[in-house]
């Protein structure tokens, strides 16, 4: 069963399966976290009230987290082909995968901002900081462990919506799991992916928290 | 003309249709150097009149001047800028926890564009005046209260400020620390020459370092003045409350309990200022017109570093003797009024 072809191609799926995950995660936080900041600082209780810009970004954010990841991923089919050029493919899954990731990053990382000790802006702002530098010195900074938390948990979450996308053709662990232990019957490829898939979560999730725990000084 | 001045300033807080009229016509002169204590019980709205100074808070009516220049009318830029002269330390200290000490000091430097190096080395100048030269490299977790807010003293001298205000700086620390962190906000005040607003619920903060006094209660300032003066004659029953409260300033006798005291013919209050603790009046008037008086209660306590004394004297039923005593007391120097009720 595991002929060295097999295997060849459970390495270019772990392969594939990472750059997606790695790729959206990046592009997701690209667009995330100015969407979180702006939502944590917009809100009525935040450093920059703004209740029209703070409703925009909030009914943004629920609307795409409310459409199921399957039915994204195929609306979107002719948005990807226009900014990749095809619509199938580990790149292609990319583009649905960054926009299911964005509301979901924002809000992971407005949470996190959201504990950042009131105090402590108060402070700031008392010292003359500008809002800028709020985000940038005291939010972002007192809330780094929360974040990486954050990173942790969106890499979790990306690593399963791209194991989804390749039910349509988007490559990966996905993909083999689908072809082989569904369409084919063949167990013990999709256990053995399955397993993979295990693996990395935990390796991701290890990692993520060893480097927060690391980072944090308030202990 | 003085450094803050308060003009009818009133703040209201509106949320969904409760109006809380926080502040009310408060009107106020700081003068330069001066300590200035604002005290209240909690809702008094001292917290809201403090951060009317540096318009973290902007009143609803009322101007705030400081120095001459009035903020309400300061774009948002000359506003960030004038923070610069009004630093603030906090109760809950406000550190950056994911900072260490040093990186905390050198915050508001960073914040005026300050290069790194040099923010660094007035940090380690600014730690050696609160006595923490050696955590510069701790975390505030791992500092203890009076710690922590020293080096929040530390972060508030950093930008050279004029004026400092202090919100219940004291208000989380134990006794001893609260008194080291008085005496150094004190030292601050004589050698920077610093005007010192401080916000406390504490009679003791006040009588240990303020020169200046308000006396807050449900968003008005019912009182104002000289501690001294305040301490001496509590013209209001908020400040008399206040100074009744003040139970940790010196040992406290209250020898007679509230039934006795209604049973005196008449009380009064004597106040014995600086010298007049020396002579032993009451014992000498004693001797004198040959009839006892009652002592219901006597305090010490140090007021800016003046002891001053308070004694509540229960008199005998004999109109012509009580004005006797009065009179020889008066004769002494002392201050004398007469006191009803429950004291």
């Amino acid at each position: 069963m595991f002929s060295s072809e097999v295997i060849q191609m459970l390495v270019k799926g772990i392969g594939e399966t990472l750059y997606m995950t790695l790729a959206s995660t990046l592009f997701g936080y690209l667009f995330g976290l100015p969407m979180g900041i702006l939502l944590t600082i917009s809100d009525r209780e935040g450093i920059r009230p703004n209740a029209v810009l703070y409703k925009i970004l909030d009914v943004i954010a629920n609307i795409v987290r409310s459409v199921p990841f399957l039915i994204l991923l195929i609306v979107l089919i002719p948005f990807t082909r226009f900014i990749v050029g095809k619509s199938y493919g580990s790149t292609a899954t990319i583009v649905p995968l960054v926009v299911a990731a964005v509301p979901y990053i924002a809000r992971m990382v407005e949470s996190s901002l959201r504990e950042v000790d009131a105090g402590v802006i108060e402070a700031a702002r008392s010292m003359g900081a500008s809002t800028f530098t709020i985000v940038t010195k005291v939010l972002l900074v007192e809330a780094r462990t929360s974040l990486i938390v954050g990173v942790t948990i969106t890499l979790g979450t990306i690593l399963g919506y791209s194991a989804m996308a390749g039910t349509v053709g988007g490559g990966g662990l996905g993909d083999i799991a689908i072809r082989y232990g569904y369409y084919r019957y063949e167990a013990g490829i999709m256990a053995v992916t399955v397993i993979l898939l295990i693996l990395l979560v935990q390796i991701f999730q290890t990692v993520g928290m060893k480097l927060s725990v690391h980072l944090d000084k308030r202990k | 003309m003085a450094q803050i001045e308060v003009r009818h300033l009133s703040k209201t807080f509106t949320s969904k249709d409760v109006k809380v009229n926080a502040l009310k016509d408060i009107s106020l002169e700081i003068e330069q150097g001066d300590i200035y204590g604002i005290i209240g019980m909690s809702g008094a709205g001292k917290s809201t009149l403090v951060r009317c100074l540096n318009y973290l808070e902007k009143p609803t009516v009322g101007d705030v001047f400081v120095d001459g220049r009035e903020l309400g009318g300061m774009t948002e830029k000359e506003l960030l800028k004038q923070r610069k002269d009004i630093a603030m330390i906090f109760q809950h200290f406000n550190l950056l926890m994911q900072k260490n000490v040093v990186d905390n000091v050198s915050f508001p430097l960073l914040i005026q564009g300050v290069r790194k190096k040099e923010a660094r080395k007035r940090a380690k100048e600014l730690l050696g005046i609160v006595g923490l030269e050696e955590k510069e490299l701790a975390y505030p977790a791992q500092l203890s209260g009076g710690q922590k807010q020293r080096v929040a003293i530390a972060r508030a001298l950093a930008s050279d400020p004029r004026i400092l205000l202090c919100d219940e700086a004291t208000s989380a620390l134990d006794p001893q620390t609260t008194a080291s962190i008085l005496d150094l906000l004190k030292d601050i005040n004589k050698r920077f020459g610093i005007t010192i607003v401080i916000i406390t619920h504490q009679m003791s903060v006040i009588r240990k370092i303020c020169s200046h006094v308000a006396i807050m209660s449900l968003g008005e300032i019912k009182e104002h003045g000289l501690v001294d003066e305040i301490f001496s004659h509590p013209k209001t029953k908020e400040a008399r409350e206040l100074i009744l409260k003040d139970v940790d300033g010196g040992e406290t006798g209250n020898l007679a309990k509230p039934q006795d005291r209604l049973m005196e013919a008449k009380k009064i209050r004597i106040v014995f200022s600086e010298n007049s603790s020396f002579e032993p009046v009451i014992a000498n008037m004693v001797l004198k017109t040959g009839r006892p008086v009652n002592i219901l209660k006597a305090d010490t306590k140090n007021v800016g570093g003046i002891a001053k004394g308070e004694m509540i004297l229960g008199l005998p039923d004999d109109q012509k003797l009580q004005k006797e005593i009065e009179e020889y007391i008066r004769e002494r120097g002392l201050e004398v009024e007469e006191v009803t009720g429950d004291v």
